[in-house]
């Protein structure tokens, strides 16, 4: 009997073990790594897509895609497509940190890319435990400054320039240009305005007046009405520094058309809230728009001389059906681009850390359409480190400011800001790179 | 003595359910154990809905914020004041049952469509100030750090799978704790009150200081979940707790039954599992883009209108009426 | 002093705006005993009706009419096929008052949606029908166009209109009564179920009043009127909920406070300025400025 039950044991162990050899050794080569397999990677994205937030940047994710099918239909990168999963966080912490963690461990993504908003990213980061798990978080789109904290957010690559650097240049702006003039700053009370508050102080540039700071959608036709009646008393030709959404700079500039203050400030619209295409559609008067002072890092998405540009407007009409092509759909493609660059940099034998340790080698020469620097290295994760000021005209175009094309280089500390004379690296031939 | 056995039942019954939780969780993955503590601190949160209205009749729309102020007494004691993390859920709390009795005080005066527009003006304006003393955060927010889990669980023991032991067994007690005292003399003192505050006031019931109790002890519920959700989110800000959040408990609230507790858990079930299953329904039907981002938004309001239409007072009425009616034939 | 002036001005265009809404929560309540969250949606819903006819017809007075007729129709079918069967399902306890708030909440959410598929979720905007530009006055242009002008004055008319309509007509009467005592307005032979239709009609046509008086001067997306939703709310409540005039005095109190705390005091007081005042007024006046206590029922 003994022998007949152990004899029975042991043939079940080894039947055990045997089927268990058999299915390890079936299982795809790269099992270890998540989100990759031979033929497909898996990429994640966490944003707005409803509410408020996503009127502006609902489009990101589609963008994004209908560049990564055109790649996909172009060979892939090494032969794997690749694919975006797409999750709505409606710009909720408690969302993004869901559908994060919903990306990492329902859908297995292998990297993160585009992940939006400070407030929301800053709690999915951590509830998500992208840090532990060493989850490359690619690309994210947004500009404050503390993402570039490694110890904080090791993982992590921004890509836009950060508020601070914006405030600094501007700060430049304003003392080349208008330095006889008043100043004036109305700021969204959350991490744009406080961060570009902060720029302003470390570029020692000082407003007229205290910040105007308002809570996010408390910026009504009446408080802009009355802002701008306080501020047109003070004499000249100030210079109004708005710091917000478009719809804001669309409310703010509606409300000193009603005053008949257009003509009485120097307006400048921070990045965030100069889509010229956008204020025309909410009602301002092209008049108005003709003139904003604003920055931009990127050419502008009406200018179909850049190669850049137009190549992206062609892949939008061919995968981006029904959608049009702004300058929001053209961040989101040149991101896409920059992790097209980074897969390949990467190489065949795609991991986590290969990624994140290429584009630290050679993110900086990755080619983008970005007409300023990108500032990946061993030590720093911060993306396009500058701006070039523009000004936008009746047709909603941003043309560089005073006509010719400046670009200005800096840090979100206390650097200097220094005329870049980089030019842009060639965009690869169809915009599909072919770089290792 | 009726009494004695049945609250024994009731510490017997959560104990049991508490070991089972305890084996569940070493059974199921980091997902479901992260989902799972979301539908714990929803539970609870629904729990603090059911005390207030469903027992002692009073609609808040606010709750959001009372959540808020248990998560940021929750934060700043442990990141400001370095405290543990057990002290801090206990501070959550106190501080919000304080501020609920405050606001109760408010509210006992006022009634039906008067409280409902005071709790809304409540839940829109409290997160703000959050933005105007810098010792909360701003928009950034305080960071809520419970901590890995203590080193003899080892190395390998998940994160998640620590949140979900802490807020289930916060969870539990809690919920044991109000069940226990709904089934008490407070609770018929408090159903009295729903149903009948003239008769109530007339047999001695003293309405105004049993309204404040009842917003205390539901806030300080609420300050609990709301103290549980920055703990897996890691971290508080005002965005956190956005008006929609009100509106989410109440429906999680009124779909599993607003007269008792026994349905808080499938409350909470509704409220996790509802978004997850609109994303994979969606996913897998495809769409235009404007279809697939609304799409969910549209089933859960949808399922909310199909409950209160065929179940406007939870499930287990609906079977209770049944029997009635065939009774009366 | 023209800080002052503007603030006056921008108050009482921004207290017309509340009472739009307003006007409309009482309008339900008054003919229902129902807060109706649905009202932003139904609103946007209409407004978005309204800016198909601007770009068919190219314009706005007949975008108006669309707009109101279709508010009209619209609350009416909510009440006949939703509210309907969820009153006859649910007659006590707490729950008669929660259930149609959630019930509202969930068609809100429905209506954004349908919105959202059908005109996606880009923003657009609708060109107000007269000057946005600010009068001018002795020189200086003022916080105040005839597009302000123009709200006001339908603000006021449609109080009056509606005011007359409850006090002075034998269907207003109806309406107080289905609402205030369904029973005994029954026992009288009033068709309390098609009164109460009749009420959500209105409301959805002042609904739809409100949204064309109201995007011009911001903009269009299925989200709009959210905001509204929450002050016009507070508004009605300070006012007392019984009456239009309440409506309107409330809108106008919250306008002015929240302006001269924000122009003044700090610009962070937007939101905490409409909870302070109404736990101020709600605490000397628990049924609100001019609501009264025998009318409060329920």
């Amino acid at each position: 009997m003994i022998r007949n039950k152990s004899m029975r044991r042991a043939s079940l162990v080894s039947a055990i073990v045997a089927t268990g050899a058999m299915v390890l050794s079936t299982l795809p080569a790269q099992a270890a790594t998540p989100g990759v397999t031979a033929t497909e990677i898996k990429l994640g994205i966490s944003s707005p897509l409803t509410g408020s937030a996503g009127l502006s940047y609902g489009k990101v994710p589609g963008a994004m895609k209908a560049y990564f099918n055109y790649i996909n239909a172009n060979g892939g990168v090494y032969g794997r497509k690749i694919t975006l999963i797409s999750r709505d966080d409606k710009y909720l912490p408690t969302a993004a940190a869901t559908q994060t963690t919903n990306l990492i461990l329902k859908d297995n993504v292998f990297a993160l890319v585009g992940a939006l908003g400070t407030a929301t990213h800053s709690k999915a980061y951590k509830a998500a435990a992208l840090a532990k798990n060493n989850v490359p978080d690619l690309f994210i789109n947004t500009g404050f400054s503390g993402f570039t904290d490694q110890t904080k957010y090791p993982t992590t690559f921004m890509v836009l320039p950060t508020y601070a650097m914006e405030a600094k240049v501007i700060a430049k702006a304003i003392k080349d240009n208008f330095a006889g003039q008043a100043s004036f700053l109305i700021a969204q009370d959350d991490e744009f305005g406080t961060d570009g508050v902060a720029g302003f102080k470390t570029a020692g540039h000082t407003f007229t007046l205290a910040p105007i700071l308002y809570p996010q959608g408390s910026m009504t036709s009446a408080r802009a009405e009355a802002a701008l009646t306080g501020l047109s008393a003070v004499p000249g030709k100030p210079v109004v520094v708005l710091f917000g959404t478009t719809d804001v700079t669309a409310t703010i500039l509606k409300a000193a058309e009603k005053l008949a203050l257009t003509t009485k400030f120097t307006w400048y619209a921070g990045s965030v809230g100069a889509d010229a295409n956008t204020l025309l559609a909410l009602g301002v008067k092209p008049t108005t728009v003709n003139g904003v002072i604003s920055a931009s890092f990127m050419p502008d998405a009406k200018d179909l001389t850049d190669p850049y540009v137009k190549q992206f407007a062609d892949i939008n009409t061919k995968y981006n059906k029904g959608i049009t092509f702004d300058n929001y759909v053209l961040a989101a493609m040149n991101s896409a681009m920059l992790t097209v660059q980074a897969l390949r940099a990467a190489g065949k034998d795609l991991t986590r850390a290969g990624i994140m340790s290429a584009i630290e080698a050679k993110g900086s020469t990755f080619a983008s359409a970005g007409l300023v620097p990108l500032g990946y290295s061993a030590t720093s994760r911060i993306g396009y480190n500058g701006y070039w000021v523009s000004q936008l005209n009746e047709k909603g175009e941003g043309k560089p400011y005073g006509g010719k094309l400046v670009i200005y280089t800096t840090d979100s500390g206390a650097g200097a800001v220094e005329v870049s004379t980089f030019v842009r690296p060639t965009m690869p031939k169809n915009g599909i790179p072919t770089n290792s | 003595m009726l009494k004695g056995t049945q609250s024994k039942k009731r510490l017997v019954l959560f104990i049991a359910f508490g070991w089972a939780l305890l084996i569940l969780s070493n059974q199921v993955g980091d997902l479901k154990l992260y989902q799972g503590s979301f539908v714990a601190t929803y539970a609870l949160a629904i729990t603090s809905i059911i005390l207030l209205t469903g027992y002692s009749g009073q609609l808040s729309l606010g709750h959001s914020a009372l959540m808020a102020v248990g998560a940021y007494a929750g934060a700043l004691s442990i990141f400001n004041a370095g405290l543990n993390p057990i002290v801090s859920l206990i501070i959550a709390v106190l501080a919000a049952g304080t501020f609920g009795l405050i606001l109760g005080v408010i509210a006992a005066r006022l009634s039906g469509p008067y409280l409902a527009g005071t709790t809304l003006a409540l839940a829109v304006s409290l997160p703000t100030l959050a933005n105007q003393f810098s010792i909360l955060g701003a928009e950034e927010g305080i960071v809520f750090d419970v901590g890995p889990a203590p080193a003899r669980f080892g190395e390998d023991f998940s994160q998640y799978k620590w949140f979900f032991w802490i807020s289930s067994l916060a969870a539990l007690i809690m919920v044991w704790f109000i069940a226990n005292l709904l089934s008490s003399r407070y609770g018929r003192t408090f159903k009295a009150l729903r149903d009948n505050s003239i008769a109530a006031e007339l047999s001695g019931i003293n309405v105004g200081r049993v309204k404040v109790m009842a917003f205390a002890l539901s806030s300080g519920v609420a300050g609990l979940s709301g103290a549980l959700l920055v703990m897996l989110i890691s971290g508080v800000s005002p965005s956190a707790f956005p008006l929609s959040l009100s509106f989410a408990l109440l429906t999680g609230a009124v779909v599993t039954g607003l007269y008792n507790l026994k349905g808080v858990i499938l409350g909470g079930l509704v409220l996790v599992a509802i978004p997850e299953i609109a994303d994979s329904l969606v996913s897998r039907i495809g769409g235009s883009e404007g279809f697939t981002t609304t799409l969910p938004g549209f089933l859960v309001s949808a399922l909310l209108i199909l409950a209160v239409v065929f179940t406007p007072n939870g499930p287990g009425h609906l079977i209770k009426r049944k029997h009635h009616k065939q009774k009366v034939l | 002093m023209t800080q002052f002036i503007t603030a006056v001005l921008t108050s009482l265009s921004s207290g017309a705006i509340y009472a739009l809404m307003s006007i409309a929560l009482v309008l339900v309540w008054r003919s229902t005993r129902v807060i109706n969250f649905a009202q932003a949606g139904q609103a946007v819903l209409t407004t978005y009706i309204g800016y198909d006819l601007v770009q068919k017809t190219g314009s706005y007075w007949i975008a108006l009419a669309g707009a109101v007729i279709s508010g009209a129709i619209i609350g009416a079918v909510i009440d006949r096929f939703f509210m309907r069967p969820i009153f006859k399902r649910v007659k006590t306890g707490p729950i008669v008052m929660i259930a149609p708030v959630v019930a509202t909440l969930g068609l809100l959410g429905i209506i954004q949606g349908l919105i959202g598929f059908k005109w996606g979720l880009t923003s657009q905007s609708i060109e107000a029908p007269v000057s946005t530009d600010g009068f001018k006055v002795m020189g200086t242009v003022i916080a105040f166009s005839r597009f302000n002008l123009l709200v006001l004055v339908f603000v006021s008319f449609a109080m009056l209109l509606l005011t007359l309509l409850f006090q002075r007509t034998n269907i207003g009467l109806a309406l107080r009564a289905s609402a205030y005592s369904p029973e005994i307005a029954r026992l009288s032979g009033i068709k309390v179920d098609t009164v109460r239709t009749l009420g959500w009609a209105i409301a959805g046509a002042s609904g739809g009043l409100a949204g064309m008086l109201y995007i011009p001067g911001y903009f269009l997306y299925p989200n709009a009127m959210d905001l509204l939703l929450v002050f016009g709310f507070v508004a009605a409540v300070i006012g007392g909920l019984e009456s239009l005039f309440g409506a309107v005095a409330g809108a106008m109190i919250l306008g002015f406070s929240i302006n001269f705390a924000t122009t003044y005091i700090s610009g962070k007081l937007f939101f905490p300025t409409a909870f302070i005042v109404l736990v101020l007024v709600l605490l000397v006046k628990p049924a609100g400025l001019f609501g009264s206590k025998k009318s409060r029922g329920a």
